[in-house]
């Protein structure tokens, strides 16, 4: 297993072509430097295997991205809302509401997935934004 | 039956942005013809396509779901959204996906938007392969022998059906197409089995259990007939191919004209089809499917779509079939007339997919090393290059490798030399078959049947 090298994309994808063909619901891997979790979804319609593959070394805390649930447009505040956007160097809390990614009269609102500091904004206000697009990168601060 | 007042609402339609709901190869065919139309483009994309180097070529290149294809190509309401969000005034959808899904095409045009295909009511009957049996009959279209009505249930009549066609037959369903959903049946002996266990195939599959039976023919070729019609009531017929190189009903060599058909055998065919495009207010493209077996032609089922084989028929016709089908739904009349279209010289296409040489499983990885033909006559229709990671999550055509020449034979001299020269390293492909295929005297000879590349591949695993 130490020789696999899980930051390939096509080993990672092979991996969950053999799970989903041997019926194995999923796997998890880890590793001190890496930690690998492919979950098998089962649906009526055949989709491809959920991967999540979070790397966690001791040494160095890495940015987490927070990624446009959906496509749309980026709005850094709320329409009706007077508060100042979160911006780079903020602080935000886990769950905050940095944003919402407008479609049509919807609002869906974009949280922070931890508690620390903002380093990036990488979308404008009312810039089109397509899923899983980055939005923020947070440096994680307990 | 469409009325004057329809067309000349669709008339008034124009756009100028097509968003393209596919992705590789077919997904830079379209925006080259977009671009050659003047048009401006909205790539969608799943996440695993979100590196596909096309995307820059197009003017906005949206990522719209994650990598199943259920949750991004197949995904109606996210292409939807994505064309709202993006102001685009076209969906072209492509081959497979939702190209032939009549709730998208109608979906489509609720929005407000032109859907580059037939109307969502074409789509239906002829996705319903019953309904399109009839509608071919009552246009003159030759069909196989057997009722174009759904089978009972009592089994008396069904036998009675089965020994009026003779056997051996075949029992399809009526929602089922490209090869799915069928049985053969040899003899009286298995029918009521055969029968019990597709019909429950077909529930399972396509959510109806409704199916129809036909004659079985022994050894037909699979011949197809490409058409064009615009929204004024003009039809034409562009060519024919022959696509008989198949492995379990997946077409792997195409070419064009059909070998060996005299023209005055073919263009009553052909012209029965114009006349079915007519009678059901057909427009943009769209392939009749027949077997040929013995001098005669017997209609299987329409695709309504742009196919992947459209190319042999754009060397022989000269027209930009693609281009031809935007313009079409753009309102725009055909600017080409019957007796205008030819057949210059003969064109092969090759598929190349990235698959085990053996077992014929896609395989997926990143290519290392790409190189591709080049030359007169020779063309290339590819989203690949090197350094591209195929994916497992689509299907696995990575590319397609077309020859045109004067003659047949120095057809298959060209594209023996073309896929001498194609080296693509990093991932398995069926690049050694293809070049074995072109090797083979009975390819080679021309009007080989649809089971001869499995008896040949049989053989070879045989031995």
């Amino acid at each position: 297993m130490s020789g696999v090298d899980f930051s390939d994309s096509a080993v990672i994808a092979s991996l969950a072509a053999a799970l989903e063909a041997a019926g194995v619901d999923g796997i998890e891997i880890e590793h001190p430097a890496r930690k690998v979790r492919i979950v098998v979804e089962r649906c009526t319609s055949p989709t491809a295997p959920q991967i999540e593959a979070s790397q966690q070394s001791p040494a160095t805390i890495h940015s987490s991205t927070v990624a446009a649930p959906m496509a749309g447009i980026f709005a850094d505040r709320h329409p009706a809302s007077v508060a100042t956007p979160f911006t780079v160097a903020g602080d935000v809390m886990l769950g905050d509401t940095l944003g919402f990614i407008r479609v049509g009269p919807v609002l869906l609102p974009v949280r922070a997935s931890e508690t620390g500091i903002v380093t990036r904004a990488l979308a404008g206000d009312g810039c089109l934004v397509g899923y899983g697009d980055p939005l923020f990168e947070i440096e994680p601060r307990p | 039956m469409p009325t004057g007042q329809t067309h000349a609402a669709e008339r008034a339609r124009g756009f100028d942005t097509v968003l393209i709901a596919n992705r590789g190869e077919i997904a830079l065919r379209i925006l080259r013809a977009c671009k050659n139309l003047g048009l401006k483009t909205v790539m969608v994309c799943s996440q695993a396509d979100r590196q596909a180097s096309y995307g820059a070529l197009a003017d906005t290149f949206l990522c719209i779901g994650p990598a199943s294809a259920g949750k991004s190509y197949l995904n109606r309401d996210a292409i939807l959204l994505a064309a709202r969000l993006t102001g685009a005034g076209a969906v072209h959808p492509g081959y497979g996906f939702l190209s032939e899904n009549a709730v998208f095409s109608a979906a489509v045009e609720e929005a407000g938007m032109v859907f580059i295909g037939p109307t969502a009511q074409s789509i239906a009957t002829m996705g319903d392969k019953i309904a399109a049996k009839s509608t071919m009959i009552a246009a003159g279209v030759p069909c196989v022998p057997g009722p174009d009505s759904e089978l009972p249930d009592d089994h008396a009549s069904v036998e009675a059906i089965a020994s009026e066609i003779g056997y051996p037959v075949i029992v399809k369903a009526a929602g089922g197409g490209g090869g799915r959903g069928m049985r053969v049946v040899s003899d009286a002996g298995v029918l009521h089995e055969s029968i019990a266990v597709t019909r429950e195939e077909a529930r399972q599959a396509f959510g109806s259990p409704a199916l129809y039976m036909e004659k079985f023919l022994q050894h037909p070729r699979h011949i197809e007939i490409q058409v064009l019609c615009d929204v004024h009531g003009n039809a034409v017929w562009l060519g024919h191919r022959d696509c008989s190189m198949q492995r379990r009903h997946q077409k792997v060599i195409e070419e064009a004209p059909a070998p060996g058909i005299a023209p005055d055998v073919i263009g009553p065919v052909a012209q029965a089809c114009v006349k079915a495009c007519l009678q059901i207010g057909y427009r943009g493209v769209g392939t009749f499917e027949f077997l040929y077996e013995d001098g005669g032609f017997y209609f299987i089922e329409m695709n309504t779509r742009l196919q992947v084989e459209h190319p042999v028929t754009e060397m022989t016709s000269g027209i930009d079939i693609v281009q031809a089908q935007i313009k079409a739904a753009q309102g725009i009349p055909l600017d080409v007339f019957q007796n205008g279209i030819t057949a210059d010289g003969h064109a092969f296409e090759c598929r190349i997919n990235a698959e085990d040489p053996t077992t014929f499983l896609a395989s997926a990885g990143s290519i290392t090393a790409l190189r591709l033909p080049s030359g007169p006559g020779i063309r290339v229709d590819t989203h690949v290059h090197a350094g591209y990671k195929v994916s497992p999550y689509y299907d696995s055509l990575i590319g397609k490798l077309i020859v045109h020449a004067p003659t047949r034979a120095e057809a298959i001299v060209t594209m023996r030399a073309a896929l001498a020269q194609t080296e693509i390293e990093g991932i398995s492909t069926n690049l050694p078959l293809l070049r074995l295929l072109f090797d083979d005297e009975g390819f080679a000879a021309g009007g080989t049947d649809i089971h001869y590349l499995e008896k040949w591949l049989k053989q070879r695993s045989g031995s």
